[in-house]
């Protein structure tokens, strides 16, 4: 209490104290008339010229210092085909940008000081040259179209790959990856969003996929027409039957909306997916699949071509270290093609890596040790991740990336489960030779 | 407008009618700016608020808890919802309420009619109306961040199905509604404000004042209320269909989405159509921002340099070139959606142009000051900042361009620092150099000088200290609108650069209180100001330092030549006004 008081009676004494000064300086200024805050004094003039240049030295140095110590930005070389490419038409512009920043920044910063006001001096009444603003439009323009065209050959070399080579699909959903192989026949299932189930996340369209969300949307109607139901009374108006709920008014509303809504669904889907299908052929695409979460595997040295597709709202796939990003869009499948170059093994035994990642582990495990959560060691991994707002857990939406041998590949894939519940087997080169075939036939 | 209006503005005004409903354009101007002042306060505090998470996740801060209460910060941790949250409102407010509605609210309202020597807009009431229709936008935007479920949480870019859908997001309920209303109520406003700044440009120009002799201000401010007549009529019709998404089932923007809820019915439409529209407007948006800025930046280094604009032709020029390639580079925002890489290509092609009248008009702005004869009032020092902004946030521009080097960029932290650099800093910069420079014409008071100068200091170097670190956190590939890094461990080692981020953000957002104080205590008590202070040539300080309807007692002045005559051979002072007649024999320029 006493000490709020004394904080009180700070407060008060100075405003006062404020008001006084105050009004101190409105009565010299009334007797001077006071002109002191339209004229910039010669000294303040020089100090801010001078402050200028500091200015200069201290963003420079800044930027300079920044680029030494993060430059590279500890992504490590491109690990992809294209992303070579990539890195290699970012240096080439960093070449043409970063001297612009540093003469122009350079210019605008020292001419201050340079030509700081002199009385003694007059200033050229310069209004224009033709000559120069000729050779400063005509310039940028000459180096701008080679960064065009330069920018445009990688743009297209990247989006119209010759080859597709094998076809994966990467399905996100707020908030997670899953990935699904194609399998032998290189041909990824169909897939419909009415499909999705707990059991069928992807929502593949097969014949039992199709039986399955019938038996789903049947047992979701029923449970809500039982709900209801049982909160229902029936009652004899006027000889009229008339139906009262025990349930809030929206309540109710609400469930026959979707009671309604389901019986859509499963109209769309017989009038829509079954007319239109081939069951046979739908499903035997389907059955190789090869559906993985957590953590998705590649084989080095080979093209793949990922389709996008995401369930709910717009996500980004973004592989930093393949310099590859795409957009998953509801409602349209969207494509990136890749060639992985490096394996994991070999970026972790990259010179580079490996000091990267002994700094990383010591600022990882003081931190865990500040929040006190147990200590791990952290190697190098290729990792995708969410790259467009899409909610609460944005910023963990994420997927172990494994860039290994054939021998390895087939180690792993043949360790999951196919579609159909059948084991996976992969056949070393098998890929290899069916794409040489597909040449031999063109 | 004639004397006959002038005449009819001499009743007596009610308290109401003069400061609160006013017509009067200096009026407005100001009102203008202390609600962007306000809505300012509001937007970088915001930032401060989710730097504060991205410099220390680890740490509780017991202000968050206090500010958001405990069902967003808990134990002063802030929730993640909230945390995009205040990242949606802080790009909305700044873009929207406080560099478009208040730098084009302020500067075009002040200075339009003061400078081309107009009594007043064209239409004093569609000018009252703008203004109330901004006020009442703001606040809608601002009680969009006390109800329960949140405000708009889906990024200042509202992509839909996230801002659709409630149930992905609880922002998108309430928070959302708000957002959209919001946005269309200032959208109505800028329309209005813009058809009255066009026409009056057009129409009420005095006599002598040629386009050719406008200042490059009004110029900028003719071009920028075009875009924005132009576009933002898309914007409005797509918060249209989005409401119509989100309440009448319709499907302009969804498609095969399957959520919590289930399958939803509508299909057939897409989430890229919208990122079209948006863009539509928002690419040129960033020009409704940064012309503003160019123009108020002509101003004052041509007065400040004591030497005339360079080029002005050119400059007018680049800023008409400026405007129209705006219209047509919006796809560079969505290079990866899934676009026909041929349109890209299209789009890569028109973006990188727009560097060539950008590249004229910095070259034009370096040979102005190239042997003038430079006074550091402190708008000419932020004069000098908005150019180097303007020159480090445009050469980073080429990259994002590129739609190749886009694919390792996009929505990375790269992006964040080049466009609050170019666009944001630029446009703030230019801002405060306008309010120093026109203080007094719009206060009749001087603001201090000392002050000005620390403010400037210490903006331009925490700027910087935010902005170029975090290319390099783009560089490491780091993504935008993430709510913490920790689940990646190789972002580790740019930890410390987070801090120093958080660190230049937390003391730039406070030294603005130098600015605060300057201002409010300026505009009561600092000394009064002379007709001329800054000895500039332009037509508004002709006017008489006391507030009058119709800005000139008497006659409007006429005008005799260009607004550069600084310095010019043969003449006594170094300066000559607007409205001084050729001598017998001079030749205008």
């Amino acid at each position: 209490m006493e000490n709020k008081f004394l904080i009180f009676i700070v407060v008060v004494l100075g405003v006062l104290a404020l008001i006084q000064l105050v009004k101190v300086y409105e009565m010299t200024s009334k007797v001077t008339g006071d002109k002191s805050q339209e004229n910039i004094t010669p000294g303040e003039n020089l100090s801010q010229a001078v402050l200028f240049l500091v200015f200069m030295f201290a963003l420079f140095g800044g930027t300079i210092y920044l680029m030494l110590e993060y430059g590279n930005g500890g992504l490590g070389e491109a690990a992809t085909e294209h992303g070579v490419m990539i890195d290699d038409l970012l240096v080439f512009n960093w070449w043409i940008i970063l001297p612009v920043f540093f003469i122009m920044n350079g210019m605008l910063f020292i001419f201050p000081f340079l030509y700081r006001r002199d009385p003694k001096r007059k200033p050229v009444y310069l209004v224009h040259n033709n000559k120069l603003e000729m050779i400063w439009t005509t310039v940028p323009a000459i180096v701008l179209a080679g960064v065009i065209i330069y920018g445009l050959r990688t743009w297209n070399f990247i989006m119209n790959p010759e080859d597709e080579g094998t076809v994966i699909e990467l399905y996100a959903k707020q908030f997670d990856w899953t990935a699904r192989y194609s399998g032998e026949d290189n041909k990824l299932g169909k897939a419909n969003f009415k499909l999705v189930t707990g059991t069928n996340p992807l929502g593949v369209i097969t014949t039992e996929g199709i039986a399955e969300s019938f038996e789903t949307i049947d047992t979701e109607i029923d449970r809500l027409d039982s709900v209801l139901l049982a909160n229902s009374i029936e009652k004899y108006i006027d000889n009229q039957k008339t139906t009262e709920y025990l349930l809030p008014d929206g309540k109710v509303a609400e469930m026959s909306e979707k009671i309604e809504r389901l019986k859509r669904q499963k109209y769309r889907i017989k009038s829509g997916l079954e007319i239109e299908r081939n069951a046979d052929a739908d499903d035997a695409m389907a059955a190789n699949d090869v559906v993985v979460k957590g953590e998705m595997h590649l084989i080095v040295d080979k093209t793949y071509t990922f389709y996008f597709r995401s369930q709910d709202v717009l996500h980004c796939a973004w592989f930093p270290h393949f310099r590859a990003q795409m957009n998953c869009v509801p409602g349209m499948t969207t494509s990136f093609t890749l060639k992985p170059t490096i394996t994991t093994k070999d970026m972790r035994l990259d010179e580079f890596v490996i000091d990267h990642y002994k700094n990383i582990n010591t600022i990882h495990n003081e931190r865990k040790r500040r929040i006190g959560e147990e200590e791990e060691v952290v190697d190098f991994d290729y990792i995708l991740m969410c790259n467009k707002i899409c909610g609460a857990s944005h910023s963990n939406m994420q997927m172990k990336v494994v860039v290994e041998t054939e021998a390895e590949y087939k180690n792993w894939i043949e360790s999951q489960k196919r579609f159909d519940g059948g084991a996976v087997s992969y056949t070393i080169g098998a890929a290899a030779t069916e794409e040489l075939a597909q040449e031999i036939e063109e | 407008m004639s004397d006959h209006g002038h005449a009819a503005h001499h009743h007596k005004e009610s308290f109401f009618t003069k400061y609160v409903f006013s017509q009067d354009h200096k009026m407005i101007a100001k009102q203008y700016l202390l609600t962007a002042i306000v809505m300012g306060i509001v937007g970088i505090a915001l930032s401060a608020l989710f730097r504060l998470q991205l410099g220390w996740p680890d740490e509780k801060f017991g202000i968050m808890e206090t500010l958001l209460g405990s069902g967003w910060a808990p134990d002063g941790v802030l929730d993640s919802n909230m945390y995009l949250g205040l990242v949606t409102l802080h790009g909305t407010i700044m873009v929207f309420m406080v560099l478009t509605g208040g730098l084009s609210g302020t500067f075009s309202n002040l200075l339009i009619p003061l400078q081309i020597g107009a009594r007043d807009m064209a239409s004093g009431l569609l000018n009252m109306i703008s203004y109330w229709l901004f006020f009442l936008s703001s606040s809608i935007m601002l009680a969009s961040l006390f109800i329960e479920s949140g405000p708009a949480m889906a990024g200042w870019t509202i992509y839909p199905p996230l801002s659709v859908l409630e149930e992905t997001q609880p922002g998108s309920g309430l928070g959302m509604t708000l957002w959209l209303l919001s946005i269309s109520i200032f959208i109505a406003s800028a329309l209005l404000g813009g058809i009255n700044y066009i026409v009056t440009i057009i129409n009420l120009r005095t006599k002598g004042m040629r386009m050719t002799r406008l200042p490059l201000s009004i110029w900028t401010f003719f071009v920028t209320a075009i875009l924005g007549l132009l576009s933002f009529p898309v914007l409005l019709s797509s918060a249209v269909l989005l409401i119509m998404d989100r309440h009448m089932g319709t499907s302009f923007f969804l498609s095969d989405i399957t959520t919590s809820n289930g399958a939803l019915d509508q299909t057939g439409g897409s989430p890229v159509l919208f990122e079209h529209l948006f863009w539509f407007l928002g690419h040129p948006e960033v020009y409704i921002i940064l012309l503003p800025a160019l123009g108020i930046s002509s101003e004052v280094i041509a007065t400040n340099s004591r030497k005339p604009i360079f080029g002005y032709r050119a400059m007018i020029g680049s800023i008409l070139a400026i405007g129209f390639l705006s219209f047509i580079v919006w796809g560079h925002h969505m290079f990866l959606t899934g676009m026909n890489p041929f349109l890209g290509g299209v789009f890569v092609f028109t973006t990188l142009l727009i560097a060539i009248p950008s590249a004229v008009k910095v070259f034009n702005y370096l040979t102005t000051l190239w042997k003038g004869n430079l006074v550091f009032t402190p708008a000419m020092l932020f004069s000098i900042g908005m150019v180097s902004t303007f020159i480090s946030g445009g050469v980073t521009g080429i990259i994002l361009a590129d739609a190749a080097l886009d694919i390792s960029q996009h929505d990375t932290y790269f992006v964040v620092g080049h466009f609050h650099i170019v666009m944001g800093m630029s446009a703030i910069l230019a801002m405060f150099a306008g309010v120093y420079h026109w203080f007094p014409k719009m206060y009749g008071r001087m603001m201090n000088k000392k002050l000005g100068f620390i403010h400037f200091w210490i903006t331009i170097t925490c700027g910087y200290g935010v902005f170029i670190p975090m290319h390099f956190l783009g560089e490491g590939g780091m993504p935008r609108r993430y709510y913490t890094n920790s689940e990646f461990p190789m972002f580790d080692h740019m930890i410390d650069l987070n801090v120093v981020i958080s660190i230049f953000a937390t003391v730039g957002v406070l030294s603005q209180l130098f600015f605060f104080w300057n201002f409010l205590y300026s505009a009561l008590r600092g000394p009064k100001a002379s007709q001329n202070p800054w000895r500039a040539n332009t037509l508004e300080w002709t006017s008489p330092v006391e507030h009058m309807h119709g800005n000139w007692p008497g006659d409007l002045p006429v005008v005799h030549r260009w607004p550069y005559d600084y310095n010019k051979p043969g003449q006594a002072e170094d300066f000559v006004m607007q409205n001084v007649p050729l001598e017998p024999g001079e030749e205008e320029h």
